[in-house]
């Protein structure tokens, strides 16, 4: 059982990073493929998650980037996640961070929320997926509410039962009051007041479905 | 069939003269002799030859006239079928009402959802949607412009998640839409639009 074990771990590096190295070959520019195979599988050894290292590397590629540029995004994108994972810890996290969450922390700081403000979240809601209420949040200081005033519009709607993607209504019902004249504040009041209820999306109709169809080749980041 | 007296003939056509004939005859003489004088005095009637011709002559109602004479009169219609064929007519009307209900299209899971991408670019010859949806493919995602009004658009069924996304114009501009909510730094010295996907409500 041990043996089997020490051979898969032996064996899953070298794997993850051939099947990286595959994703890339003809997409980049090939001078920064060691390069960039040699981050991906340094943040596969680190317990971090490739695919946001992939996603950058092919991104580039496609935008027709210098091979150096691209080596240096993915460097930066490293460097997001790591920082992401030492919050994670500092919020109590216990550890391993999960690859995903460790995304969804990268993601909130790329999109510009203050670490203490992602730190409150990740600390009050411990057991949830935290992707939407991050971007909830995100939503809401890019239209220029208060970091805290919208963190904690969250987690109140979060301490009301709302989870996941209901959470972007909540962001999005505060915007709409924003829309009517509101102040920010102002805004942040009457959804709090109205919490949990919060209107939903509207359905999809159906020649909308009837019309979609599916890419070719799908990776969630 | 009863035959008449040929003297009742002769009288009638003037051969023998109603002296002549036998007494018990002379009534019938007379009475025949009277009708004949009546059906004179009306005068010539109109002849079943003349008015079936007639009715030929009338010109032939038309093609819609005939349709809605014959639609406005009730008919029989027998209709035999076998049990085992109503049993198939039912089925196909059934999936056929599935169909139509379903509206066609893709098949959703519980953890897809639906991304629309419109952008508007008038002078276009085309327009591609490249994220990380499809691993940065440039020219695997076309948008359409049905209308040729110059908007472009298309809908994918993609997994539920967070994408960021640009489009590309004639296979050499890359562009963000402008329609999108939200916007991120793509550390090449441009913006990525952002798409939140969620599942599709039931």
């Amino acid at each position: 059982m041990k043996l089997s074990v020490a051979l898969l771990a032996l064996l899953a590096g070298p794997l993850a990073a051939q099947s990286a190295r595959a994703r890339l070959e003809g997409r980049l520019p090939s001078a920064a493929i060691p390069a960039v195979d040699s981050l991906v599988q340094l943040a596969f050894q680190e317990g971090l998650p490739t695919e946001p290292l992939i996603q950058k590397a092919l991104e580039g590629g496609a935008k027709q980037v210098t091979g150096p540029r691209i080596v240096a995004a993915v460097q930066v994108s490293l460097a997001q996640l790591r920082d992401a994972r030492a919050l994670l810890a500092r919020a109590g996290d216990r550890p391993p961070p999960l690859p995903s969450e460790v995304t969804t922390v990268a993601w909130a700081l790329r999109r510009g929320l203050p670490a203490p403000v992602v730190e409150r979240v990740v600390a009050a809601l411990p057991h949830a997926p935290r992707a939407a209420a991050m971007h909830a949040i995100a939503d809401l200081v890019a239209h220029h509410f208060d970091p805290d005033s919208a963190a904690g519009l969250i987690i109140d709607a979060v301490h009301h039962g709302l989870q996941r993607e209901r959470l972007l209504d909540v962001s999005t019902a505060a915007l709409h009051e924003l829309q009517r004249g509101h102040t920010q504040a102002e805004a942040i009041g009457l959804v709090r007041q109205a919490l949990p209820n919060v209107p939903g999306p509207p359905k999809p109709t159906r020649g909308t479905v009837a019309g979609a169809r599916r890419p070719g080749a799908a990776a969630s980041p | 069939m009863n035959t008449i007296d040929p003297r009742i003939h002769q009288a009638l056509d003037g051969e023998l003269p109603l002296e002549g004939v036998p007494a018990e005859l002379r009534p019938v003489v007379r009475r025949i002799a009277a009708a004949a004088d009546l059906l004179a005095a009306v005068g010539p009637a109109v002849s079943l030859e003349s008015r079936v011709m007639a009715e030929i002559r009338r010109p032939a109602p038309s093609r819609s006239r005939r349709l809605t004479r014959w639609l406005a009169s009730p008919h029989a219609i027998t209709f035999r079928i076998r049990p085992a064929w109503s049993l198939a007519l039912a089925t196909a009307a059934a999936v056929l009402m599935l169909f139509v209900a379903r509206g066609g299209g893709p098949e959703l899971s519980e953890h897809e959802g639906l991304a629309q991408f419109v952008g508007r670019f008038p002078d276009a010859q085309s327009v591609h949607v490249v994220g990380s949806f499809n691993d940065w493919r440039p020219r695997s995602l076309p948008l359409e412009d049905q209308n040729h009004d110059g908007v472009w658009r298309t809908t994918v069924v993609l997994p539920a998640g967070i994408y960021e996304y640009m489009f590309v114009v004639d296979g050499e501009r890359w562009v963000p839409d402008h329609l999108a909510e939200r916007l991120v730094a793509d550390e090449f010295g441009r913006e990525n639009s952002v798409v939140i996907v969620r599942p599709v409500r039931r």
